[in-house]
């Protein structure tokens, strides 16, 4: 006991660093979507919740909400679709073939989201590769305009994380018993029906988290839409950032990001409970 | 040749293409960017208009991301420094807590990571500001250092369940101080780890754009808000230069983890 205090004790600077620069903070956006807006300065005096209101009957606030929702719920599936193939052939690869693979997801990880983002505006340019190749192959006769468009930001983030989703996934099919694949093949199952009822199921581990962390990422991701979404689109992010540094109305701003973290974590704890009784029929 | 080996051999075909189709997806920006980064042309064009290194002396020659580029290198510096001594105590601590706790202490330990960096920026916004800190270095330091953190924690948290608890025990019971164990037993072998969160929370720190976008100083810069800025109002392969210098930090990265832990095990 004596040498277990003072080395729990050694946890303390970790947990006051987050106790005070993020629980902290977060306690301060909810008191601060409260207090009463007042230009020139951070916040008026009071309390009010007019803030609420108006974005609830705002169609501008909510329509932005539902389009980020929207297009999360969008990039979480392309996410899986693009994902799953690279997870499964990730984790059949063994050796310096796979240490290989293990650094192509691993790489754009480790690169900021804006880093990536320009790569796609360097390549979807009115005068990049993609148009040239296109012009050439003759499958347009004018150059697309693909910039600014809510199609690119939905590439783009796509490809942000998509490294979120393999690395869980991969991780979940490594742990499959590859005696269970055998025994349903042997048993006479197809292909198709052993991947659609043995080993889907028993990576759904790696699925569930994969799909809530992207899902939560992309609501409230900001640079990509900023960067490549132009002004034609407003989106949740967007119109947060807006408030709080352009028009500095920082009640307000407060009160967009607060309603916009609880649709997330709604839409979360609903999917969690609903993908319950799956997960747990794969535990068993 | 049977219909059936045909057509097994093209679903086969078809399926290794997918799967280069899907890996050449994740690293085409990357490569696109360090690409136009070394074009000999005036214009930010792929494939590159010859080789040079010239966009790159350009962008030495521009005293607003130079300075940024400094900044992003200085924070990071005290980032990696912070978060590696705080998140090793924190592992430290973990290992004496039970199962059940420590996972529920490593969740509590991720949080930066798991809730959007855009939010957290906007608490730390308004925190900042009522402990009078609100557009300094150090607020901005301390949002870093925030959110480079979980990457730090978990890697040395898995670096000290690696080993094995006998080796502390028979270093006190040949009469090590619980600081000789520390130096000479658990340091040594933590190392690996401790320089892969390094590492991690380094290349974090460097490249963090919205925190730095909502905590950003008077008059300071870092890189990624400078690249951004410089992206709106010019194209031009000097941007390319320095999102390269990204590019080549994560490579340098990824290298380093390789060599001491493998990449397998890191992720």
């Amino acid at each position: 006991m004596t040498r277990r205090l003072p080395r729990l004790a050694l946890g303390l600077p970790a947990v006051l660093l987050l106790l005070v620069f993020l629980i902290l903070p977060y306690a301060e956006m909810i008191t601060m979507s409260f207090r009463t807006s007042q230009p020139g300065t951070m916040h008026g005096a009071g309390f009010t919740a007019d803030h609420y209101r108006n974005v609830m009957s705002g169609g501008l606030y909510l329509g932005a909400l539902a389009r980020s929702l929207l297009l999360a719920l969008f990039i979480t599936l392309a996410c899986l679709v693009v994902s799953y193939p690279i997870a499964w052939h990730l984790s059949r690869a063994s050796g310096r073939k796979a240490l290989l693979l293990y650094a192509c997801v691993a790489s754009p990880l480790m690169i900021g989201v804006l880093i990536r983002n320009f790569g796609w505006m360097i390549i979807v340019n009115v005068d990049g590769p993609l148009n040239r190749v296109l012009l050439s192959l003759g499958l347009i006769d004018r150059p697309l305009r693909l910039l600014f468009t809510q199609g690119l930001v939905a590439l783009a983030l796509v490809h942000v994380f998509t490294p979120f989703m393999v690395l869980p996934i991969n991780n979940a099919l490594r742990n499959i018993n590859p005696a269970v694949i055998e025994a349903s093949r042997s048993l006479g199952a197809s292909r198709f029906a052993t991947f659609w009822k043995v080993i889907l199921p028993l990576s759904f581990p790696g699925i569930q988290p994969g799909l809530i962390l992207v899902f939560v990422l992309a609501t409230a991701a900001y640079v990509t839409p900023a960067l490549l979404g132009g002004q034609m689109v407003t989106m949740m992010p967007t119109l947060v950032v807006q408030t709080l540094v352009g028009t500095f109305d920082w009640p307000l701003g407060a009160t967009l990001a607060v309603v916009m973290a609880t649709a997330a974590l709604i839409a979360v704890v609903v999917f969690s409970l609903a993908t319950q009784r799956l997960m747990e029929r794969v535990r068993a | 040749m049977t219909v059936a080996s045909l057509g097994s051999r093209a679903s086969r075909l078809a399926g290794s293409s997918l799967i280069v189709l899907l890996y050449a997806f994740l690293l085409i920006p990357l490569v696109a960017v360090v690409a136009a980064s070394l074009t000999a042309g005036e214009f930010m064009r792929l494939p590159p208009e010859g080789l040079s290194l010239r966009w790159f002396a350009r962008f030495f020659q521009r005293g607003d991301l130079v300075e940024a580029l400094l900044m992003s290198l200085r924070i990071a510096l005290v980032s990696t420094l912070v978060t590696g001594i705080v998140a090793l105590m924190a592992a430290l601590a973990s290992q004496s807590l039970s199962r059940r706790m420590a996972v529920w202490f490593q969740i509590g330990m991720t949080l930066p990571l798991l809730i959007p960096e855009l939010l957290t920026a906007i608490g730390l916004l308004f925190f900042l500001y009522r402990i009078g800190l609100g557009k300094t270095v150090l607020g901005l330091q301390i949002g870093h250092i925030v959110l480079a953190f979980p990457y730090c924690y978990v890697s040395i948290a898995a670096a000290l369940r690696q080993i094995d608890p006998a080796l502390d025990d028979a270093s006190g019971s040949l009469g090590a101080s619980g600081w000789q164990t520390f130096r000479h037993v658990t340091l040594p072998l933590a190392m690996p780890g401790l320089v892969m969160g390094a590492v991690f929370a380094f290349i974090t720190s460097f490249d963090l754009y919205t925190v730095s976008l909502l905590l950003k100083p008077i008059g300071g810069n870092t890189l990624p808000l400078a690249l951004f800025d410089f992206l709106t109002y010019e194209f031009s392969p000097t941007a390319a230069a320095a999102a390269t210098m990204s590019v080549l930090l994560a490579f340098a990265g990824v290298a380093v983890i390789q060599k001491l832990v493998g990449l397998q095990r890191a992720f």
